[in-house]
C-alpha cells in the first residue's frame, strides 16, 4: 500500500509529484491545492508577468500532465486538517483522505498590515496569478503607485511598475532596500539602482493608514507623510501556512523538519516555504526561495521512496530588476568581512560575505557565475583566500571539492 | 529536408567551452567536452536563456538564469526547473568548418 498525499499546490508540491513519477513511482499520488489552477512558477509574477511581457502563467508541468500521469490533482480544495499520527487529511466539507505518507507544502501567505484602509479598493498585494492580474489591471491607466516595503517583492514590483511607466514611491521601514538580507552597504547599491530609474524612496518610515473615499487615494505614514497614488502594493513579508498541521507536528515558525525533511511524525514530511529545515550548514532555517522549493521537492520524493538523502543545498535565488541580474547564494545572518570582485560602481560585481574566514553567502549583480560557483564552497564550509575571491580572473571552480 | 550548415571554423570551440552560433532564426550552442563537439539548441526550454552562457561540467550544462541542467549529448533536462529537453543536432568538422545538421521545418 503506497498512498502519497501532497498538501499544497505550488512548485514544491508539483515537483514532488513530478519527481515521484519521473522516478517510476507507481503508488497513488493525490495533490491537494488551494488555488483553482495547476501549480505554476511565482517568480515571473513580479517581473515578466507584471510588466505584461508574458500573459500565460509559467506552469511547473503542463496542465494536462497530472491526469496523464495518474496524479489525482484536487485543485481549489481547502484542507481543514492534516492529522499526522492518524494518517488522514480532512478536507473542507468533511471528506477524509487517508495516506501512508504525506508531504506538506502549503507555503506561506502574505503578512497583512493591521492598519486602517487596508481593505480599500486599489490596495493590493502579490502572491498569486489573480493578485498579479489585479495589479496589472489597476496599473493600466494609472500614473502613480505607492509600494509599501522594499524587500525583494517590493523592489521587483517597483521596478516592473517603473518599466510600465508609472511614477513609483516606496516606503521602507529599514534604512536601505533589502537591509536585513544584504546589509546596509549592499542595500545602498540597490537603492542607487532604483534612484537612477526614478523611484522615490522613503526610508525609516512605515505605513500608518491607507486613505481614500471608496478607493485608495493616499498613504499616510508613521512620520506624518501623505503620499498620493492611484494604487498601492504592499510587500511586508509572509507567514507560514501551518494551520492545517496537527499539534503532533510541533509548529514553531513553520513546520520543523530534520536534515532529511522529516517532521516529528514518521512518514510525514514538510518542504518549501512552510518547512523550517535543520540545515546541515546554516542550522534551523525557513527560506522562501523558488530554488529551495524545487530542490526540496526533488529530495523529498527520493526520501518518500526510501532513500535517506540529507538536504544540504546551500540555497540560491535570483531577482531581476530593470536590466540588472541579481543573484545570491548561501545564507548569512551576520558577517565580519565583505570581499568584492569586480566593480560595484559599474554594477558588475560579486560580494562574498565571510565570517571568521568562512564563506557564508555570495551576492552578485551581473556577475552570475561567481554566485553559483560559490555554492559548493558554501556547502563545504570552505575558508577561501580573500585574495583569490577578489581576483576576477580566478575561476572559483578550482576550489571545488573533488567529485565522488 | 536536412542539410549541413556551417556555424564556425574547426578548432573554434576550446575544450570545456560553449559557443553560440546563429543559424537562420535559431541559436545553436556548440560545447567541447574533452575534444568531442556537441551541438544543441542554445535556448533553455524553461525561459529561453542562453545555455552557452552557462557552466559546462562534464557533459552537463547549467542554465545561468535559473539553474536547469541539460545533458549536451542527449538534450535531456537532468535538473529542473526545465522539464522539456532541448534539441540536439548532429555535427561534424569538414573542410575546416564546423557544421551542424539542420532540418528545415
Amino acid at each position: 500500500m503506497s498512498r502519497v498525499v501532497i498538501v499544497g499546490g505550488g512548485l514544491a508540491a508539483a515537483t514532488t509529484a513530478g519527481t515521484l513519477r519521473d522516478d517510476g513511482f507507481d503508488g497513488d499520488i493525490t495533490l491537494i491545492g488551494g488555488e483553482p489552477i495547476p501549480p505554476y512558477e511565482r517568480p515571473p509574477l513580479s517581473k515578466e508577468y507584471l510588466r505584461g511581457d508574458e500573459t500565460e502563467p509559467q506552469w511547473v508541468r503542463p496542465p494536462d500532465w497530472y491526469a496523464q500521469n495518474a496524479i489525482d490533482a484536487r485543485l481549489g480544495v481547502r484542507v481543514e486538517r492534516l492529522l499526522a499520527t492518524e494518517r488522514v487529511v480532512e478536507l473542507e466539507g468533511g471528506e477524509r483522505v487517508p495516506f501512508d505518507q504525506a508531504v506538506i507544502a502549503t507555503g506561506v501567505r502574505n503578512r497583512r498590515l493591521p492598519i486602517p484602509g487596508i481593505d480599500l479598493a486599489g490596495v493590493l498585494d502579490l502572491r498569486s496569478v489573480p493578485d498579479a492580474d489585479a495589479i496589472r489591471e489597476e496599473a493600466s491607466g494609472a500614473s502613480k503607485a505607492v509600494v509599501v516595503g522594499m524587500g525583494f517583492i517590493g523592489a521587483e514590483v517597483a521596478s516592473s511598475l517603473r518599466q510600465r511607466g508609472l511614477d513609483v514611491t516606496v516606503v521602507e521601514f529599514f534604512a536601505t532596500p533589502l537591509e536585513r538580507v544584504l546589509g546596509a552597504e549592499l542595500g545602498r547599491v540597490i537603492e542607487a539602482l532604483h534612484r537612477d530609474h526614478g523611484v522615490e524612496m522613503v526610508f525609516r518610515d512605515a505605513a500608518e493608514a491607507f486613505e481614500g473615499v471608496g478607493r485608495f487615494e493616499a498613504l499616510v505614514t508613521k512620520e506624518g507623510r501623505r503620499i498620493e497614488g492611484d494604487l498601492a502594493v504592499v510587500g511586508v513579508g509572509v507567514e507560514p501556512m501551518t494551520e492545517v498541521a496537527s499539534d503532533d507536528l510541533r509548529i514553531d515558525n513553520g513546520i520543523p523538519v530534520d536534515a532529511m525533511l522529516r517532521t516529528a511524525v514518521d512518514g510525514v514530511w514538510a518542504i518549501g516555504d512552510v518547512a523550517r529545515h535543520d540545515h546541515p550548514v546554516f542550522g534551523p532555517i525557513r527560506v522562501e526561495h523558488f530554488d529551495n522549493a524545487l530542490r526540496m521537492g526533488e529530495t523529498v520524493a527520493r526520501n518518500v521512496q526510501g532513500a535517506r538523502v540529507v538536504h544540504d543545498d546551500p540555497h540560491w535565488f535570483w531577482s531581476d530588476q530593470y536590466d540588472e541580474q541579481i543573484q545570491m547564494s548561501g545564507f548569512a545572518m551576520s558577517w565580519d568581512q565583505t570581499v568584492i570582485r569586480g566593480n560595484v560602481k559599474d554594477r558588475s560585481f560579486a560580494a562574498f560575505l565571510l565570517r571568521d574566514g568562512q564563506l557564508l553567502s555570495t551576492f552578485s549583480m551581473n556577475h552570475k557565475f561567481d554566485v553559483r560557483r560559490s555554492m559548493p564552497l558554501i556547502a563545504t564550509r570552505a575558508h577561501p583566500d580573500p585574495g583569490v575571491l577578489s581576483d576576477p580572473d580566478f575561476d572559483l571552480r578550482q576550489l571545488h571539492p573533488p567529485k565522488e | 529536408m536536412a542539410e549541413w550548415v556551417k556555424v564556425g571554423s574547426t578548432g573554434g570551440v576550446a575544450e570545456g567551452e560553449i559557443l553560440s552560433f546563429s543559424v537562420g532564426e535559431r541559436q545553436v550552442a556548440v560545447a567541447n567536452v574533452e575534444g568531442d563537439l556537441h551541438a544543441f539548441d542554445d535556448w533553455c526550454s524553461h525561459q529561453q536563456c542562453s545555455l552557452a552562457e552557462g557552466d559546462l561540467d562534464g557533459t552537463i550544462v547549467e542554465c545561468p538564469c535559473h539553474g536547469s541542467q541539460f545533458d549536451v549529448t542527449t538534450g535531456e533536462a537532468v535538473q529542473g526547473p526545465a522539464i522539456d529537453p532541448v534539441d540536439v543536432f548532429e555535427m561534424r568538422e569538414e573542410d575546416g568548418e564546423l557544421q551542424v545538421m539542420m532540418k528545415q521545418e
